[in-house]
């Protein structure tokens, strides 16, 4: 049924209720996906989906619901589940419906060129991934998926306290993962391209990098366990950002979920660092001009050479802490309850160029790859221990692959032991972002 | 709010098949979900919704098309099945069988659903587990308990006359600690669950296990760090069977076998694992958390052997991944929801019990690291390379345990790590916990009885 009639039947009889005020979020997407694989079309999926998330002041405290299922027949539950949520939510913060900002900033992430692109045109487009791959060396023996993905979202947010706001996008996403055999040894490797216009996207490109990706990791061994100076490459560091995010959001400070109390005006990273939050970033994947109050959304700097600027709020969160809601009041989907979430979220880039690192660095080891960050971070504490993967450096230039090794350190630590920051920046398919980075003195496991 | 009517799917799977593919099939869900969040003692955050919807799934061959949409109304389940259909040209017939509901023995019964309770009830049993972890000691300063229940309500039915029903009703607590010290944190982590309703909280011993978290929390908060380099590794039961989750279950799965993507593939019969070894998934275990009464393409679960006293003995296969290796599918194809394609997973997965004693085990370690409760990890299926956390560690010295160690992590090839396990003891215990992999999030539970692994490289910043 129509959401906008569907809303206001809701809010009417939410109101007639008892609720005080009340919200409906909805998102919709609509995706088409091509997978190949040996020549032809393996996978082809077609989606379309959406749902709607209500929210209300009952008795002070917010109940909230969801649903997929959007009809008059689901009202009632709505209304009588949100309103029992509401009664027992027992904390004292004080979250609040908005009436809206004074002002939004236009952000250009819908491109209509995009919905015309075939499924033949992208059926062609991944099969040349894949043959790009396979010719690029014979050495690359299979392509495990070839895939591209184009996804249109829209977002409505309506109030009764006056606020209607909507926003929609769209994206492609190519992607490749392919196989290296040598000696009976086999390694996979992935390379992606987010954009927001077919033409960005070059098929021989992105194949060509998974497959040197795979190649350049054939052969590798261990290295003596010890303390090592390393360079963190681009994705490697943008994956322990985004993991390590929430050690920002005033949420988890007031809460004691991050270690940044009373720190606002600290040095707490080395001067090379500056870390930004950059709602407004053209051509960015988690650029939006409202967040999920209907906070309007603005660039600024979270980390400024060194020294931590501010927190990322919701609206709940600054008012606790006597501030105000930075437009990072987030809901993870319309399933969810309002929480914080960075947007382009990444370390602004500084002057060494990769050369630049190497030559800098001098002995020690690249690692180009973490694994095992949702188990082996401690999110609190900062304190991780990640299986890795990368290169051992020698005067400079790179000596030969290294795995089996894992690298433990802190996240507050290395923030403060960053030597030097790359210009090499790389957003990561989270949406956040970072240059490779030179960090001295990290603990190495191998042999 | 009923699920499709048996017309309206025939009729969907008819213009789903209307250009003669092997198989058309429908997979239709309605699941209410309730969670709760309770930090500190206090209930922050209570959600519960609807997720609905259907997918419609055409093999023809190699090929796949997959559609899904939260409509349900008939004539717009029949125009997208219709347009998927023109996608594939098949040389099959393109009559759909008469639909015939399928008997299936209901392997885990709810006694009580969440409609039969007032919800203050479960804010009332989070709350003895937050009071006995503050309870436990001083050093504690935060807890989170949470509870997540789901009753999911599926229908499959495909084209060549199949109609399952099935309701799928989960429970889950979980329970963190941590302790503070004035520059460390550390967090104990328990998150135990079931095929159940809320008879499942009712018998639950939140407070002991509640305790046991903030145990965790504090001995690690008094812990050094790991020490670094190749130890024998002691992994106790339980949780501990993540190893095998990890190191060799999702390489057993057809999706990466068929491809020839995983170390295991066309190693049917030979030895893989040292002979102490033989493991089992296994998802017709009564209520267990990763048990399913038929999987989501509408097969019955099986007990399937994978490992045998070391030799490898079959994988996990499901229809499509199957046909590409002629192997029939194991009754262990699962989905997190209509949006994914189901591929064969793990159910409840597990290293079967041994016959040494845990006492020798220990005794018999001179030097080692032993894992007493693990967290979570991940694996690369081509390469077997896997990571995973350990959540409470301990130094063995002299065939005794003695003081714990913080940070570690235990990494390896999953082939190489199979050979090495050296003493399997016979207390055998099954742990849940949610897997993730191309068809999305699932429940499932790891086990084994406590392992001893002759030598593994352990990471620790010590």
């Amino acid at each position: 049924m129509d959401i906008v009639l569907f809303k206001e039947k809701l809010f009417k009889k939410a109101l007639d209720e008892g609720f005080t005020k009340c919200e409906l979020f909805y998102s919709s997407a609509d995706s088409e996906d091509i997978k190949v694989y040996k020549g032809e079309t393996e996978k082809y999926s077609v989606t379309n989906t959406g749902g709607f998330g209500f929210r209300g002041l009952y008795n002070g405290k917010m109940g909230y619901f969801f649903s997929e299922y959007i009809s008059e027949e689901v009202i009632d539950t709505v209304i009588q589940n949100a309103m029992q949520n509401a009664e027992l939510i027992e904390t004292d913060d004080k979250e609040e419906i908005f009436s809206g900002s004074d002002k939004y900033e236009k952000v250009e992430h819908f491109n209509e060129a995009l919905l015309n692109v075939s499924p033949e045109i992208k059926t062609r487009f991944a099969l040349d991934m894949e043959r790009f791959a396979l010719e690029y060396d014979k050495r690359i023996i299979a392509v495990n998926s070839s895939i591209i993905d184009t996804v249109s979202g829209e977002t409505y947010i309506a109030n009764t306290s006056g606020l209607e706001l909507s926003d929609k996008s769209n994206f492609a996403l190519a992607y490749i993962d392919v196989i290296a055999e040598k000696d009976g040894e086999q390694i996979e490797k992935g390379e992606f391209k987010l954009a927001q216009s077919y033409d960005e996207l070059n098929a021989k490109e992105i194949a060509e990098q998974a497959a040197k990706k795979a190649l350049s990791a054939l052969g590798a061994s261990s290295v003596k366990s010890g303390e090592y100076d390393i360079i963190i490459q681009n994705e490697a560091f943008a994956d322990i950002l985004e993991c390590f995010e929430g050690c920002f959001y005033g949420d988890n400070v007031r809460k004691g979920f991050s270690l940044l109390k009373d720190s606002i005006g600290k040095s707490i990273a080395s001067e090379t660092v500056t870390i930004a939050d950059e709602p407004l970033l053209k051509g960015g994947f988690s650029s939006t001009p409202f967040d999920s109050e209907g906070v309007a959304c603005y660039n600024k700097n979270v980390v400024e050479n060194g020294e931590l600027k501010l927190l990322l709020h919701n609206m709940t969160s600054a008012a606790a802490m006597g501030t105000t809601s930075t437009g990072n009041g987030f809901k993870a989907s319309f399933k969810s309850t309002v929480g914080t979430n960075a947007t382009n979220f990444y370390l602004k880039p500084g002057e060494s160029d990769f050369t630049d690192l190497l030559t800098k660095l001098k002995d020690g080891l690249l690692i180009t790859e973490v694994q095992g960050l949702h188990s082996g971070a401690n999110k609190i504490s900062g304190d991780f221990s990640l299986a890795a993967e990368g290169f051992l450096i020698k005067d400079g230039k790179i000596d030969r692959p290294v795995n089996q090794i894992t690298v433990a350190s802190n996240f507050y630590k290395i923030l403060k032991s960053v030597k030097t920051v790359g210009t090499d920046l790389k957003f990561g398919i989270s949406g956040v972002g970072s240059p490779s980075v030179h960090i001295e003195k990290v603990a190495v496991s191998g042999l | 709010m009923n699920l499709l009517d048996k017309q309206t799917v025939y009729d969907v799977l008819e213009a789903a098949k209307a250009s003669g593919a092997e198989l058309a099939e429908l997979f239709a869900e309605r699941k209410s979900t309730e969670g709760m969040t309770m930090i500190n003692g206090k209930v922050e955050k209570v959600l519960s919704g609807i997720d609905s919807g259907v997918g419609i799934r055409i093999i023809n061959g190699g090929k796949v098309v997959y559609v899904y949409t939260n409509k349900t109304d008939r004539d717009e389940l029949i125009k997208i099945a219709r347009s998927a259909s023109l996608t594939i040209s098949g040389n099959r017939d393109n009559t759909v069988q008469t639909l015939s509901a399928m008997t299936i023995p209901n392997l885990c019964p709810a006694e009580i659903r969440i409609s039969d309770i007032k919800k203050s009830e479960i804010a009332n049993i989070l709350r003895r587990g937050s009071q006995s972890a503050f309870n436990y000691d001083p050093l504690i300063t935060q807890t989170a308990m949470g509870y997540a229940s789901s009753e999911q309500k599926v229908l499959i039915a495909n084209s060549e006359g199949l109609w399952a029903e099935d309701e799928r009703v989960r429970t889950r607590a979980s329970v963190s600690a941590v302790a503070s010290s004035e520059s460390e944190k550390q967090t104990g982590y328990f998150g135990p669950g079931a095929m159940k309703g809320f008879e499942f909280m009712r018998a639950l011993d939140i407070e002991a296990i509640a305790s046991d978290a903030a145990r965790c929390a504090v001995t690690m908060l008094k812990a050094d760090e790991c020490p670094s380099g190749r130890f024998p590794v002691i992994i106790d039961n339980g949780f501990g069977g993540v190893i095998f989750h990890e190191a060799c279950g999702h390489g057993l799965e057809a999706a990466s076998v068929s491809k020839n993507a995983s170390v295991f593939a066309g190693k049917l019969g030979q030895k893989i694992a040292s002979e102490k070894v033989t493991a089992i998934d296994d998802g017709t275990i009564a209520n267990s958390w990763g048990s399913i009464s038929v999987d989501d393409e509408g097969h019955l679960p099986q007990k399937n052997i994978l490992i045998e006293n070391g030799i490898l003995k079959g994988y996990m296969t499901d229809r499509f991944n199957g046909a590409r290796m002629g192997a029939e599918a194991t009754g262990s194809s699962r989905r997190e929801s209509y949006k994914y394609v189901p591929v064969s997973r793990m159910t409840n997965t597990y290293i079967a019990a041994g016959n040494d004693s845990r006492d020798d085990i220990i005794s018999s370690t001179k030097y080692g690291i032993y894992a007493r409760h693990m967290g979570g990890g991940s694996v690369d299926p081509v390469s077997g390379d896997f990571n995973f956390a350990v959540n409470e560690a301990y130094i063995v010295r002299n065939g005794k345990i003695c003081e714990p160690v913080r940070g570690a992590t235990l990494i390896g090839k999953g082939s190489e790590v199979l050979l090495n396990i050296d003493m399997v003891s016979s207390d055998l215990k099954l742990a849940e916990g949610m897997c993730g992999a191309s068809s999305g999030s699932i429940p499932v539970c790891v086990g084994q009885p406590m392992i001893r692994v002759s030598e593994m490289t352990v990471g620790g910043r010590g």
